[in-house]
């Protein structure tokens, strides 16, 4: 029982890490109907310009509460930054052009963010410090489990709630909504729809900086590649919970995280990743638009 | 008007031909085929910097045959395909011999375009497969996966005593080589495995496995794979608690494991030939310096400094031969007996496979130095 209560905690960590990016894939999506390939290599920046902002500014072995969170919330305006400007550079442009061109900037644009990673900090793997949070375990009837992943778990979950409020109790969670149904109508209804969509960026990179610094600080070992293994899983959740629903992508993290942890516990780690896919496939023939595309009719 | 621009294109075209050949006439090309990018950037840019000190070196005494060596670098990545391409590249740059690469996996898919276009490769790569095609081009300068596998046998049995022993590798040619090899070798001792499992590289998050193999109360975690890997694997088996020793095949010794493990660093085993620290030899000790001295740092680990005697080894043979021809200097390497390598003497069988190689056991400390616990 131990054994199966850890590989819960092991697949709930990176579960929620999945969910983070996940939002920003489906967030997107459901207002513009694009697939955001660059989002994953967002990720993969802010861990290495918050690594950066941590060392050079704060110095490296600080880690009152005070630095930590200023390093998280400078890393996530960074990103914000840069993810808008995402948008204006390599999307916006492109807005009325065919769904094609702009999945090709997506992908020119992801490769211009991770080289850039590559000439700014170099190729070689760069090592987060060991302190930035404490390092206290704690083992409840044999199941252990670290501060980082409570935090990554709880943090998680504190900012999806935030969001759910967001999208659903205030005026430009409305708007977005409405932007999502039909971007026509809602400018007919006076919303500006370049406004949503800015914020949109700016809420999707920010979440995805979360989850970047979280994967630095759990994992520590970042390379300026790895952009694209986080992304393509956080993209596979996206769809397993029904793209451009934020439920979705929240559950279809998580759901993720489990199964990858359940199988290579259960039955091999070498099919873990073989398994994941064919269940996707099997969730994707029975419910065509995820798990939760049909339940809500809204997107978004 | 339109005849005498022929005539200067086509005298141009054949002045620059006649000065590319009396340029090709004057310098000896030296391939790097290393993963100057990537997860094992650290090791590839230390062979490539390792390569061009020694050849510059060579340089400033007048080269080889009385002409200037020349370096061509080529990136792989530690990619297989990669290294498909950089194969090309290099035999149509018209390189004598290639050093590299620094991965087995990236080794065989380059080592087939060299052997047809008789260039002379050496690779640290320790993979058994790689010598097994008896290519008259291919020399191995470190020493095959079936020796280490014995030495690591030998240690968990009759030295250690494991009873329960976990055998995990990713799935490159060089770690499933490795691990294969070594369960192997425990079986031929009635070693008890109690699991062997694979882990994708690069995938950070490695709970899950770690979690079944607690289940199983192992006393030994033995990882074959890169440090990259390694490191993280150390990391988070502290974490989650399990008792069990750990102890790492020869990539696992990287500078980079200690950083990734951090304070779980202390008490892990590594298994490896010598460090390049501990090596006896003057030619040792006066590369070390010199590297220093011109990077600032030390090589990354032992893999430079063995590919480094293959470079050695090789344009020794270009002297005592005086030919740039490979098939003479590959027939003279053949019989060549303990050449005075920086890593001990040198010596190929007719496989190309290097004979000797003494492994040992280092235990990690805490301040991240090693300690000779058998060998």
């Amino acid at each position: 029982m131990d054994i199966f209560l850890q590989q819960l905690i092991n697949g709930l960590t990176v579960g929620s890490l999945y969910a983070l990016v996940a939002l920003g894939y489906t967030m997107v999506y459901g207002v513009m109907k694009l697939i955001n390939f660059a989002h994953g290599d967002l990720v993969a920046l802010s861990a290495f310009a918050g690594l950066t902002i941590y060392v050079e500014i704060f110095g490296e072995g600080k880690n009152s509460l005070f630095v930590v969170l200023s390093v998280f919330v400078i890393t996530a305006l960074i990103i914000a930054f840069v993810g808008v400007l995402l948008e204006r550079l390599a999307y916006r442009p492109l807005r009325t052009a065919p769904r094609l061109s702009a999945v090709v900037s997506a992908l020119g644009a992801s490769l211009v963010i991770q080289n850039s990673i590559m000439l700014i900090w170099g190729p070689n793997m760069k090592i987060f410090p060991s302190n930035l949070f404490p390092s206290t375990i704690w083992t409840l009837h044999g199941v252990v489990f670290t501060f980082t992943q409570v935090m990554i778990m709880g943090i998680s979950a504190l900012l999806m709630v935030g969001l759910y409020i967001f999208i659903n109790k205030t005026k430009m969670g409305t708007a977005i909504r409405a932007t999502a149904i039909d971007q026509d109508a809602a400018k007919l209804m006076g919303i500006n729809v370049n406004r949503v969509i800015m914020t949109i960026f700016i809420i999707g990179s920010a979440l995805g900086a979360v989850a970047g610094l979280f994967i630095g600080i759990n994992y520590r070992g970042i390379t300026f590649d790895m952009g694209w293994m986080y992304g393509l899983n956080a993209f596979v959740a996206a769809i397993m919970g029904g793209i451009g629903n934020i439920p979705g992508a929240m559950l279809g993290g998580i759901l993720l995280g489990l199964f990858n942890a359940m199988i290579s516990g259960y039955i091999s780690s070498e099919w873990a990743e073989t398994f994941t896919f064919v269940l996707l496939v099997v969730i994707l023939i029975f419910r065509p638009t995820g798990i939760l595309g049909e339940t809500i009719a809204e997107k978004v | 008007m339109k005849r005498r621009l022929l005539k200067l294109a086509t005298s141009i075209v054949a002045t620059s031909a006649l000065v590319a050949s009396l340029n090709a006439a004057d310098v000896i090309k030296i391939g790097v085929q290393a993963p100057i990018t990537g997860k094992y950037a650290n090791e590839g840019q230390s062979i490539d910097n390792g390569v061009k000190l020694v050849v510059a070196q060579y340089n400033a005494n007048g080269g080889v045959l009385g002409k200037k060596l020349e370096v061509i670098s080529c990136d792989d990545e530690g990619v297989a395909q990669k290294a498909a391409i950089c194969a090309r590249k290099l035999v149509n740059a018209g390189v004598l011999a290639v050093i590299g690469s620094y991965t087995s996996g990236a080794t065989e898919a380059a080592q087939t375009t060299y052997y047809r276009n008789g260039v002379l490769q050496t690779s640290d790569g320790t993979s058994d497969s790689l010598t097994k095609h008896k290519y008259w081009t291919f020399f191995r300068n470190s020493f095959p996966n079936s020796a280490e596998a014995e030495f690591t046998a030998k240690y968990f049995v009759n030295v250690k005593h494991y009873k329960r022993i976990a055998i995990i590798s990713d799935y490159s040619s060089y770690a499933t080589g490795l691990a294969d090899a070594t369960v192997k070798a425990l079986k031929k001792l009635n070693g008890n495995i109690i699991y062997r499992g694979k882990i994708k590289s690069g995938t950070q998050n490695f709970t899950a496995v770690l979690t079944k193999i607690k289940s199983m109360n192992p006393d030994v975690i033995y990882f074959s794979g890169y440090y990259n890997d390694g490191g993280l694997l150390r990391a988070q088996q502290i974490q989650l608690g399990i008792k069990a020793d750990f102890v790492g095949g020869d990539s696992n010794d990287n500078p980079d494991f200690m950083k990734l493990a951090g304070s779980s660093a202390k008490g892990t085993y590594l298994i490896n030939v010598p460090t390049p620290d501990i090596l006896p030899y003057d030619i040792a000790k006066k590369f070390l310096k010199d590297y220093k001295a011109k990077y600032g740092m030390m090589p990354a680990s032992i893999w430079t400094l063995l590919n480094i005697d293959g470079l050695r080894a090789i344009l020794h043979g270009i002297k005592e031969t005086k030919s740039t021809n490979t098939k003479k200097i590959s027939n003279y390497l053949h019989t060549l007996k303990n050449f005075p390598g920086i890593t001990g003497p040198i010596t190929f069988r007719s496989d190309g496979e290097r004979i000797g190689g003494g492994y040992m056991t280092y235990e990690v400390q805490g301040d991240n130095s090693y300690k000779i616990v058998y060998k």
